[in-house]
Parts: structure tokens; sequence; C-alpha cells
């Protein structure tokens, strides 16, 4: 029953605003804050995330206890739950590619801080870069690459950790376009039902960096050589950052929480020294399309704005960073510029391939640092790694792959082969030492 | 086109508009279309308009101070002739013309960095702008789409039938010298390399990881069904068909062997080790 004060209010709303009821409240509130809420916030959108949930809307992969998660803040202080295990591996493209230490390094702490995970071949990359270089693709798509492979990973219930800086900023911005707007959610769902599937939003998009970081300290006790005397010159990737601002981790302990936590919080904590430079916040000139199409402009770009001040201003020993595009650009970029005689040959490593060898992880076995064109091999000596010992154990176990007279090595148990045709509901168990 | 009485010239700097050659006050249809040669013109309107209607076009534009923080940031402007004021401008003012020239050329100087939308007072989505833009460009099968697609058509193709965007080997010798030596003698002994990453799903050199068939049927389906392939369609036929004919073959092998293993006949020794050599 409403009270006579209610009523009355009911009235007086209905006096001075005669349209109330024709008007979709949600609507103008979600059009307010969109509008005029924290620059960039994401607030609302998890506050929708929840309705559109309640509604059975969509189906939103919950971080759960057995996820162990830790909370931390974003720029704006919202909280951010960062899950620590039992988590879906989202791999890079161009990582697994080009740069196969990266994901292998990740692979190899995990297994050494006992982190539960699924690393499977049901996963697609994000699309992202093809979208960003070509444009040859449109939200209903991009959405739907997004909710099929978090479908994947909410079936088996492993947390998904995304591996690619491009793919961690992407898959924010789709997940705002999907919370926000009904018409991609009712050209999907058809779509998705056709696979037999739904539309499912994980609770948070979380980054491998963010997970680094977290894990850091923990990692840094396991840690075999000493990173005191190293000067690390960190590149933030921007698509980490840049896009969808407000859902990155900052931490107080990193230049006063006022530049992102990772990967220049991971690097601290492995007890390097943080070395700064005038351009850290500019890109690296990946670039999407030119770093496959018109490399003079990322070449130019990486050495003259990142590479040089790099060494100039802050006379790094190595540059570390957390996004395939970046650790290829910055790594790749500076050999051409022997011709005119600029003889940069700064060091570069994604910071899991850091924190791996800094643990002890082997540089050519795990860190596969062959596949980079910087002297790696000089910077890792430098902090007393045996470089040649395992350089000589690593050709010798090449020459013995190639005489078929020895069996490839894994980080975790290799799949079946049915598991490279279908995706069947026994894979987790499986690949969980059942049969 | 009536006459209008057009008041003088002027040589203010203040009242100029740097991006036509001609000044004064000019009526808004001529203004907004003459600088395109006549043929052009429906073109360049159509591809507005439809530009203009997408979803995220009002929420992405919200309005400009013109103050060139954006442009002064830009890696792209530092080395091309473009900038994201620029755009943004055109796009408040709404010039056909000029977006519609801005399309054929500069829009694809962007390396989407997005320090343009974290850095602008008004909260502009510019980076999101330009793949509007280019998305467009693409659907509406526009010259400069055609151009700037057909290098990347390798790389179109294996994003389509894989969900990889790329693949090892194609760091070759003589497409990526500037790389150095070490990755030319990746690319001799690429096979080697490859089965030294320890994880399986890693090994093969013509994809980053070894997908599953059935989950790249399921991406070419989503694909298909949104769209992407009908944009493709418009700026690379030859290209549309050969991926069409592949989703039928695979789609068509997945078929055949999930209904074998619904029925307990799949013998799983007799698949080949990777549906990828098929
Ligand atoms: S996203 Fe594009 S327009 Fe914006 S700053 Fe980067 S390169 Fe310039
Ligand atoms: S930063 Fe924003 S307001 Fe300033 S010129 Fe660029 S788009 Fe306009």
């Amino acid at each position: 029953m409403m009270s006579q004060e209610e009523k009355k209010i009911e009235e007086q709303i209905k006096d001075s605003l005669p349209y109330a009821d024709q008007v979709d409240w949600e609507e103008v509130y979600q059009r307010v804050i969109y509008r005029y809420s924290t620059p960039h916030g994401v607030q609302h959108i998890k506050e929708e995330l929840e309705r559109l949930e309640d509604r059975g809307e969509l189906i939103v992969h919950h971080i759960k206890p057995h996820n162990q998660p830790v909370e931390y803040q974003t720029i704006n202080g919202q909280p951010k739950k960062i899950p620590t295990t039992r988590l879906w591996h989202h791999k890079s493209c161009g990582q697994c590619g080009h740069i196969p230490g990266y994901p292998t390094s990740v692979f190899w702490i995990m297994n050494k801080l006992e982190t539960d995970y699924v690393d499977e071949p049901h996963q697609t990359s994000c699309t992202g870069w093809n979208y960003h270089a070509s444009g040859a693709s449109n939200p209903v798509a991009l959405a739907g690459v997004f909710a099929r492979n978090f479908w994947r990973s909410y079936e088996i219930d492993y947390y998904p950790l995304i591996h690619c800086g491009t793919s961690f900023g992407h898959y924010k911005e789709i997940r705002n376009m999907l919370v926000l707007h009904k018409e991609i959610r009712e050209k999907l769902r058809p779509i998705m039902r056709k696979l037999d599937m739904d539309i499912v939003v994980p609770e948070e998009i979380v980054h491998y960096s963010e997970w680094m970081f977290v894990k850091s300290k923990e990692a840094a006790r396991e840690r075999k050589y000493d990173l005191s005397s190293v000067k690390a010159a960190v590149h933030t990737p921007c698509h980490v950052y840049k896009l969808v601002p407000d859902d990155t981790i900052y931490d107080p302990s990193v230049f006063q929480g006022r530049r992102p936590a990772a990967p220049t919080g991971t690097v601290i904590n492995m007890g390097a020294k943080i070395v700064d430079y005038s351009t850290w916040w500019d890109c690296c000139g990946f670039g999407f399309r030119h770093i496959l199409t018109e490399r003079e402009f990322t070449r130019s770009f990486a050495l003259f704005k990142k590479v040089i001040p790099a060494v100039e201003e802050g006379h790094a020993d190595v540059f570390v960073t957390s996004d395939t595009g970046c650790v290829t650009t910055l790594d790749k970029s500076q050999w051409a510029g022997k011709a005119h005689g600029l003889n940069y040959n700064l060091p570069v490593l994604s910071d899991a391939q850091f924190v791996a060898m800094a643990m002890g992880a082997d540089p050519y076995m795990i860190g596969q640092i062959h596949w980079h064109a910087t002297n790696v091999e000089g910077f890792l000596r430098g902090i007393g790694v045996p470089v040649n010992e395992y350089k000589e154990k690593f050709n010798q176990y090449l020459q013995d792959l190639k005489e078929g007279k020895a069996e490839s090595k894994y980080l975790y148990k290799p799949h079946r082969k049915i598991d490279y045709y279908l995706t069947l509901p026994d894979r987790v168990q499986w690949l969980k030492g059942g049969k | 086109m009536s006459q209008l009485k057009l008041p003088p010239i002027t040589d203010d700097p203040r009242f100029l508009d740097m991006s036509y050659e001609e000044q004064g006050a000019v009526e808004e249809e001529r203004r907004n279309l003459d600088s395109l040669p006549v043929e052009e013109r429906k073109i360049a309107i159509d591809y507005w308009n439809e530009v203009k209607s997408d979803f995220r076009f009002n929420e992405y534009l919200r309005g400009c101070l013109n103050c060139g923080v954006c442009t002064s940031a830009c890696p792209a402007a530092k080395f091309y002739d473009f900038g994201p004021r620029e755009m943004i401008q055109y796009m408040m003012r709404d010039e056909a013309d000029k977006i519609y020239e801005f399309v054929n050329k500069k829009v694809w100087a962007c390396v989407q960095c997005y320090t343009c939308s974290m850095r602008c007072p008004f909260n502009n989505e510019i980076a999101g702008l330009i793949m509007v833009l280019r998305e467009y460009a693409v659907k509406m099968g526009l010259k400069s789409a055609k151009e700037i697609l057909a290098p990347y058509r390798r790389i179109l193709y294996v994003v389509m039938t894989t969900g990889n965007q790329v693949t090892p080997n194609m760091i070759q010798p003589e497409t990526f010298p500037d790389w150095g030596p070490q990755a030319v003698e990746e690319a001799t002994n690429m096979d080697l390399y490859r089965k030294a990453v320890p994880v399986d799903l890693l090994q093969r050199s013509d994809i980053g990881w070894h997908a599953s068939l059935q989950t790249a049927v399921e991406l070419m389906t989503i694909m298909i069904e949104s769209g992407v392939l009908d944009s493709i369609k418009n700026v690379d036929q030859d290209l549309y068909d050969m991926i069409m004919d592949i989703y039928d073959e695979r789609s068509q092998q997945l078929r055949e062997i999930k209904e074998k293993y619904e029925k307990g006949e799949l013998n799983e020794d007799e698949l080949p080790d990777s549906w990828l050599d098929l």
C-alpha cells in the first residue's frame, strides 16, 4: 500500500512532469550517465550488465571464489577484480606466431606458481588486429567472435585471461557495445543460436599483464638472478590503457598511481630499476596495417620516438612491454637503423619473458629468445644467466629433433587428436589427468 | 544554381576556412560538394549518409573545440599529411566532400593508438570514428579500400578461414629483410624451430596456434552471417569465392565427423593428424 505521503509525491511528479509515465527512464538514465559521467567511466556499464543478466538477456561469466580473485583499483578508483587461478588462456595470434616465447613464458610461470589453467584449440584470435588494420569487419562480427570465445571458457568454467593487449582493449570496447546496444544483441543472438551458444560476457575483462602484476611479488620470491643493477624502460601498450581507460588497474606503488600498474609494477617488484623517458606515453608505431605493409613508418617511429629516447634519456639496458604488437615492433625495428648509422640494439622483452627468465626459465626452450632480433643474450649474460650452456643444450635438442632422436618436450599434456576436430565436453577432464 | 550575391572575399585569416580554396560565404550544397568531380558526388553523399546513420556515430562524436590536442599527440600526423582534428572538423560541419576525400587517402594513415581519444577534452571517440569510416569504405567498396586491401589479401584469407591473423611462415627473407638476419634464420628453418616450441598447439608454421576444425567453421559462420563476407565481396570477388568454397568444404567435413562421433563410429586413429592438411 502506498502511504499518503508517497501518493502525494506521485501526484506532484505527474504535475510537474506530465509525460513521466511515457518516458523510458532507464534509457534516459543510461544516456545521461554515458555522456556526463567520469570521462570514459565504466561503472554504468557494469550496472547495466547486472540488469541485463537479471532480465536473462545475456549470460555473465562470474569470477568465483575458486578463481581466488584479488581486488585492485582503476584510474577513477573503481574496483576491478583480478582472478588468479583456474584460468582459460585467450592466446594472441601475433605472440604465438612471431614471439612464441611470450605465451610459453606465461604457461611456465603458471606451472611454477601452481596456477590452474586450460589452453585449448577451441579459441580464435579476437580478430581485432585485422579490424584495426583493414576495417574489414563489423560490430556484429566482432561481438560474435567475442561471445564465441567466451562461451568456450564459460562452458568449462575456466575464467578467460587475455594475452594480447589489443584483444584486451578491443574486448573491453565490444563488452561496452554489447551492453549498451540492444540492436547488436538482437542481431547477434540468432547467430549464436545457430552455433548452439548464447551471448556470454565475462564479469571483468582481464589482461594477463594485470595477472602478472598481481602475482609478481610471489614470482619475485622464486627469482634466481639479481636484477638490482638492471635499468629497465617500460612501454605501456596503448590498447591496454587508452582503449576504455577506466578499465585498467593502477597502483600507488607505480608512479603514485599515475601510470598503469602493469607492466611497470611487475618490473619494480622483480627488483629492477625503472628508468623514465619523455615519450613513455607514445605509441610504439605498430599501426596494425603499417607493421605489415607500411613498415617504413613503423621502423622510423619505433626507433626515433621510443628506442632512442629510452637509451639516450633513460640509459636503459632493456625495454619491457606487455603486448604483442609492441614487442614485435620495438624488437624488429632496430636492425634496419644500422643502414643510417643508428646502431641501437636495445633488448626487447615481454614482461612475461622478463619474469620467467629472472625466475630461471631456460632462455631458449621457454623464453624462445632466438626469435628476437635484438641483443637479448647480452642482457641475460649481464644478469648472470649462463647463456652459452643453455644455447649449446638447445642446439643439441634441435639437432636431435631434426634427426628424430628426441621427442618434443611440453609444458602441459598435448591434446588428443580428436580435440583438433571437435569441441568435446570431456576435454578438460581428459587434459587434467583423466584417461 | 541560382546566382547569389556573395560578400567580398576577406583576407583576414580569422575568417578564412583553410580547407577550401574558395573563401567567403558559399551556399551549403555547393560548398559541401564543390571540390568533387560530378560523378563522385552521389557516392560521397551516400557514403556520408551511411556513416552518419551508424549507431556509433552520435555516441562517438560529441563536439569539438578545434583545439588540436588530438593531432598534437598523433603518431601518424608526425609522418603523414593526416590529422584527426581535421577529420572531426569535417564531421562537425557535415562536409560530405571533404570526408570523402579524407577517406580516399588519409584515413588509412591512422595507426589506431587511441591517444587522441584519451586526450580529447570533448571525449570524442576519435579512433573509433576512424574505424567507422574505414568499415564503410570497405562495405561500399570504395577505391581506396580496394587499393589498401590489395597487399593485405593473404592476411584477410588467413583471418577469415582460421581466426588467426598471422602465420609464422609469412616472415620470408624476401618480404621481411628489414627484420634482420635472425628472422631470416628462423624463416629458413621454420618447421624445426616450431617443433621446439613446448606447446603442441604452437608447433605448425602455417598458423599461429592450431585451432580446431569446429572452431574454424564456427568463426566462418559468424563472418558470413554478420555480413563481413558481403563486404569483402565488394572489394575482392575472388577472395570471397575462395573463402566461400572453403567454408562449404569444411562445414561438410565437420558434419561428417560429428555424425560419426555421435553414432560412436569415429575411429580417431583414422583422422589425419591435422585437418589443415586435408
Ligand atoms: S588513433 Fe589514429 S588519429 Fe588518433 S592519435 Fe592515434 S594515429 Fe592519430
Ligand atoms: S582534441 Fe577533441 S576537441 Fe580538440 S580538436 Fe581534437 S576532436 Fe576537437
